[in-house]
């Protein structure tokens, strides 16, 4: 795909296990485990799947807040997984992420001014008037009053503060956002001021957005295309109408089956999956999902299924397609 | 900010410690109005007499000192030890108001320069983490397994005699309990979504620990601080009162205690008859250090995270 | 409708809790009514800081200080728990009216084993020993479907995913019968595909021990699914009480309206969210007349001035707005639609 803005090849994080005096490694959690998948300029991919997936992981070692043990990350056609720290830094700008926890991703004794203007600062842009000015015109934008940026994060509410982390995404111009888990500790009510904002945002600034959420009804409105992720793997990417439409992995079915929806009314049938999710250090042999999975075949626990191209666009990876 | 100010003023505890530390403050102030220096070097405690022996409150300066301080020039505008005299006749009272600046001295520059080194080393540590870590630690390892007093000795025998010297044992066997503290609340804080926030602008590594770890850590180890600048000054003054601070007759808290090092039992048949030789030093210290602790309590207080949301 | 039938098990009258701080009287809970009949689940819903949680704790009385219940009834079985001492208070606890809570991590203690203290609450209540009590976990950790109850018995809550430490918690809820059972967020900290299971299970086991359920949460979704009759609440008070399908189809006051139009849902295509302007109210400064007026798109005058009092508007249909009849039309064309969204 030519109109890619990020493509990531093979990529790999795993994180050791240390035990024992010598801290020696006695294993490693393999939160993600050779995924490839691109972001197009100007869309929305929802990222989805249950803790400890490997979703979140993804997010920040293609920012490079975590190093990639392998595979490669092409931002606008260069590869930056494997650029040294300074030359990362050039490309800051144009990568950024707004978390999940409104009140722990603010410095509390910071005032919102200098939260917002920090990536200005650090990239010495603007002069110390304008970046005011800038400032205020961010906090306009997000709607917080611009007379408020001379207070400290304990004076707002978590969909104050998300804001504010939104403003300062912004300041620098991304180019992409990662969003993770940005509306998730929201409140109901506040919540979906938070993704109109995204969406307004989204056109006004040409954003393109890596949206994770362990939320289907969320990924479903806000996404162009939806990625669910199990144990450190891709299991299934497809277009929105396409996925909730046709759901082809059973973990995917599962996942859709259990989104709680507020109809009481709205009959439909539910797979229970049984057990827990296993443990990245230790995933299951072959498919990572066929001990839970009600449709497993002999080749299952054998091979490793990967992720064929079964429509345009549309991706699996299960023996059964 | 209100708030704080009636939380202060609420607590009894802090109120006394502040007044007594403000007490001491203004001591060390008008220490040349308190006690007039005889000597050219102030810190220089005067002789009443010739004396071996402690001599009572009250006790006349002798006719042959008054001689020897006029010759000097200075105006004798008190004559009488009123706190009596150590042994060799070294006026108790101007030994302790003198001694109040000495006291401040040591703490506040042993505890400055020994939370410097200790923050700057326990955040680099942390923050960098890997083989710089390990190095560091070790190395807090190694001077943390010296117990503090054999060590300070054993420093200020081979420098010398001198407060100086005493300061730098101090620095140099004081500074790993900050570094310890700073490393390990860095070291969780690292952790906070803002520091990867920042991370993610961009931030240099310098500036994220100037302007985000720093000020987020560093009230604890304030806290232990000023609680150690009372207890530094009582090291310096067992070193002294083991005969390796200050010189003879500088006035410091520990050498007034170490004059009275023969003396504390008394004579016998007559216990407790040069009382005022130990009680006076001894106060002294005990109030300084107790109104550190008591400040080092309400910074505490007012510090408290629950407390944070409201500074 | 059905309830007036039933046997009451829990009335709750005039509740009022309000928090005594530095800086002025929190109105947390601000004169809250309603019932729980026999073997039914009664949502209460809303967002952060709303009075919901702080309503079930008053009504087991756990509440510290600053927190105290100043007026009010809360009748069990007929009986004020208000009046109650806290000795009496102990044997209500846990044997008549047990609780399940948000967090399964740290409502668990990781100190004993997940067997001693679901016994605990055996042995204090039916005297039971040790050799009788441990039969009796093994069984009700069967129930909760805990695989290998033999041997979970004696594990520790770390040794437990989310998923498994919440059906202990639940186990633990239910070894004593409890006639109602009170349940704080027990699905929000749990991945969908476990709250699903969690989900079933508990309306499985409902049936079963015939308890009733206190369900609070602020995921409409999740009520949906397990509610018979939901209270709405805002600021400390209820504005419309009445039965799941009522408030989901008809919604009538404009709190309620606002949340279902601005939450996004797999059951339906929508174009755009709407969402309710502005934040919470802060407790301390709450509005005059209708608490809900800065945020609400049909306020009057009236409604700036005058706080509506709780109405029964239709039968069963209680609600706390002077606008219900706009609202009602309102509603009218958006439920209209989603009805027909339901398909499969």
């Amino acid at each position: 795909m030519n109109n890619s803005l990020i493509s990531i090849k093979n990529l790999v994080k795993y994180f050791p296990i240390k035990k024992g005096v010598f801290r020696s490694t006695v294993g490693w959690i393999k939160a993600v485990d050779k995924i490839s998948f691109d972001i197009y300029n100007g869309e929305t991919l929802g990222l989805v799947g249950e803790s400890g997936c490997g979703k979140s992981t993804t997010a920040l070692t293609i920012l490079r807040l975590e190093e990639p043990t392998s595979g490669e990350i092409f931002f606008q056609g260069e590869n930056i997984s494997s650029i040294n720290k300074k030359q990362m830094r050039k490309y800051r700008k144009d990568l950024q992420i707004i978390f999940q926890d409104p009140y722990s991703s603010l410095d509390p004794r910071m005032k919102i001014k200098n939260i917002i203007a920090e990536g200005l600062a650090a990239h010495n842009l603007l002069d110390s008037r304008t970046r005011v000015q800038k400032v205020g015109e961010l906090l306009e934008r997000v709607g917080i009053p611009p007379d408020y940026m001379d207070r400290f994060p304990h004076e707002f509410s978590g969909g104050q503060r998300q804001r504010i982390g939104i403003a300062r995404a912004l300041a620098l111009n991304p180019k992409m956002i990662i969003c993770d888990e940005a509306v998730s500790a929201l409140d109901v009510s506040i919540r979906s001021q938070i993704i109109n904002l995204f969406k307004e945002l989204q056109s006004e600034f040409n954003l393109t957005y890596l949206f994770i959420a362990h939320d289907l009804s969320v990924i479903k409105y806000i996404s162009d295309r939806v990625a669910v992720m199990y144990l450190g793997k891709i299991v299934e990417i497809a277009p929105k109408d396409i996925f909730f439409k046709n759901t082809l992995h059973p973990y995917a079915i599962a996942l859709v089956s259990a989104v709680p929806v507020p109809n009481p009314d709205f009959k439909r049938k539910r797979i229970l999956l049984p057990g827990d999710v296993p443990s990245p250090a230790n995933p299951p042999k072959g498919c990572r999902f066929h001990p839970r999975c009600q449709k497993v075949m002999e080749i299952c626990s054998q091979v490793e299924p990967e992720l064929k191209k079964l429509d345009k666009d549309h991706y699996v990876s299960c023996h059964l397609y | 900010m209100n708030r704080i100010i009636r939380k202060l003023l609420n607590n009894t505890a802090s109120l006394i410690g502040l007044l007594l530390l403000l007490v001491f403050i203004l001591i060390a102030v008008f220490a040349p109005y308190l006690a007039p220096p005889l000597f050219p070097d102030p810190y220089q405690i005067p002789r009443m007499s010739w004396d071996v022996e402690p001599q009572p409150p009250g006790f006349p300066m002798s006719d042959d000192m008054r001689f020897v301080y006029e010759s000097l020039g200075k105006p004798i505008t008190r004559d009488k030890a009123i706190f009596g005299t150590a042994q060799g006749g070294y006026d108790i009272f101007y030994g302790l108001i003198w001694g109040t600046r000495t006291a401040f001295r040591i703490g506040i520059i042993t505890v400055t320069l020994s939370m410097l080194i200790g923050v700057i080393l326990g955040s680099l540590s942390a923050y960098f983490g890997g083989w710089l870590d390990e190095l560091l630690m070790r190395i807090t390892d190694i001077f943390l397994s010296i117990p503090f007093l054999v060590a300070a000795m054993v420093l200020t025998t081979i420098l010398g005699r001198g407060l100086d010297k005493v300061m730098i044992a101090l620095v140099a066997f004081g500074w790993m309990g900050y570094a310890r503290v700073i490393r390990g609340s860095i070291l969780s804080t690292k952790e906070e979504v803002y520091v990867m926030a920042a991370k993610a602008l961009g931030v240099k590594d310098f500036r994220i620990i100037a302007f985000h770890l720093l000020p987020n850590t560093i009230f604890p180890v304030l806290v232990q601080a000023s609680m150690n600048i009372g207890s530094m000054v009582v090291t310096a003054a067992a070193l002294s009162f083991l005969g390796v601070g200050a010189p003879l007759g500088y006035a410091d808290w520990g050498q007034m205690v170490s004059f009275a090092r023969n003396w504390i039992i008394g004579s016998p048949g007559k216990a407790g008859e040069y009382w005022y030789a130990v009680f006076f030093p001894g106060i002294f210290i005990v109030l300084f250090v107790l109104s550190w602790n008591l400040v080092g309590d309400t910074l505490r207080d007012i510090l408290d995270p629950r407390l944070r949301g409201e500074l | 409708m059905e309830n007036k039938n039933r046997d009451k098990v829990l009335e709750v009258k005039n509740l009022k809790t309000y928090f005594f701080t530095e800086d002025g009287i929190v109105k947390a809970v601000d004169g809250v009514d309603f019932e729980v009949y026999q073997g039914e689940t009664l949502g209460l819903v809303g967002e952060s800081g709303c009075g919901k949680s702080v309503t079930a704790f008053s009504i087991l009385k756990l509440l510290d200080y600053p927190g105290k219940t100043v007026e009010g009834q809360i009748l069990f079985k007929e009986d004020d728990l208000l009046k109650k001492s806290e000795e009496q208070m102990r044997k209500i606890r846990g044997k008549e009216i047990a609780m399940i809570f948000q967090e399964p991590m740290t409502s668990l203690n990781p100190v004993f084993t997940i067997g001693f203290q679901i016994a605990e609450s055996l042995k204090v209540h039916y005297k039971m020993s040790n050799l009788e009590a441990r039969k009796k976990v093994i069984e009700l950790l069967e129930k909760v479907g805990i695989p290998i109850p033999e041997q979970r018995v004696d594990e520790y809550p770390h040794q437990l995913s989310g998923g498994m430490r919440q059906r202990a918690m639940i186990a633990m809820a239910l070894a004593c019968d409890p006639v109602l059972l009170i349940a704080d967020e027990p699905t929000t900290s749990l991945d969908v595909t476990i709250q699903a299971q969690i989900l079933e299970l508990m309306k499985t086991l409902l049936k079963q021990f015939n308890s009733s359920l206190i369900m609070i949460t602020h995921d409409l979704g999740v009520i949906a699914e397990i509610a018979d009759r939901i209270a709405v609440m805002y600021a400390g008070k209820i504005v419309e009480y009445t039965d799941t399908r009522s408030i989901f189809f008809s919604p009538l006051h404009p709190y309620t309206f606002g949340l279902l139009t601005s939450i996004p849902r797999l059951d339906m295509e929508m174009e755009k969210l709407e969402s309710i302007p502005g934040v919470v109210p802060d407790p301390l400064h709450f509005p005059e007349g209708c608490k809900f007026h800065p945020r609400c798109g049909f306020a009057t005058e009236r409604c700036r001035k005058e706080e509506p009092s709780l109405l029964e508007i239709e039968n069963g249909h209680i609600v706390r707005c002077w606008q219900v009849d706009r609202v009602r039309e309102e509603a009218k064309k958006i439920a209209f639609t989603r009805r027909l969204a339901v398909v499969e």
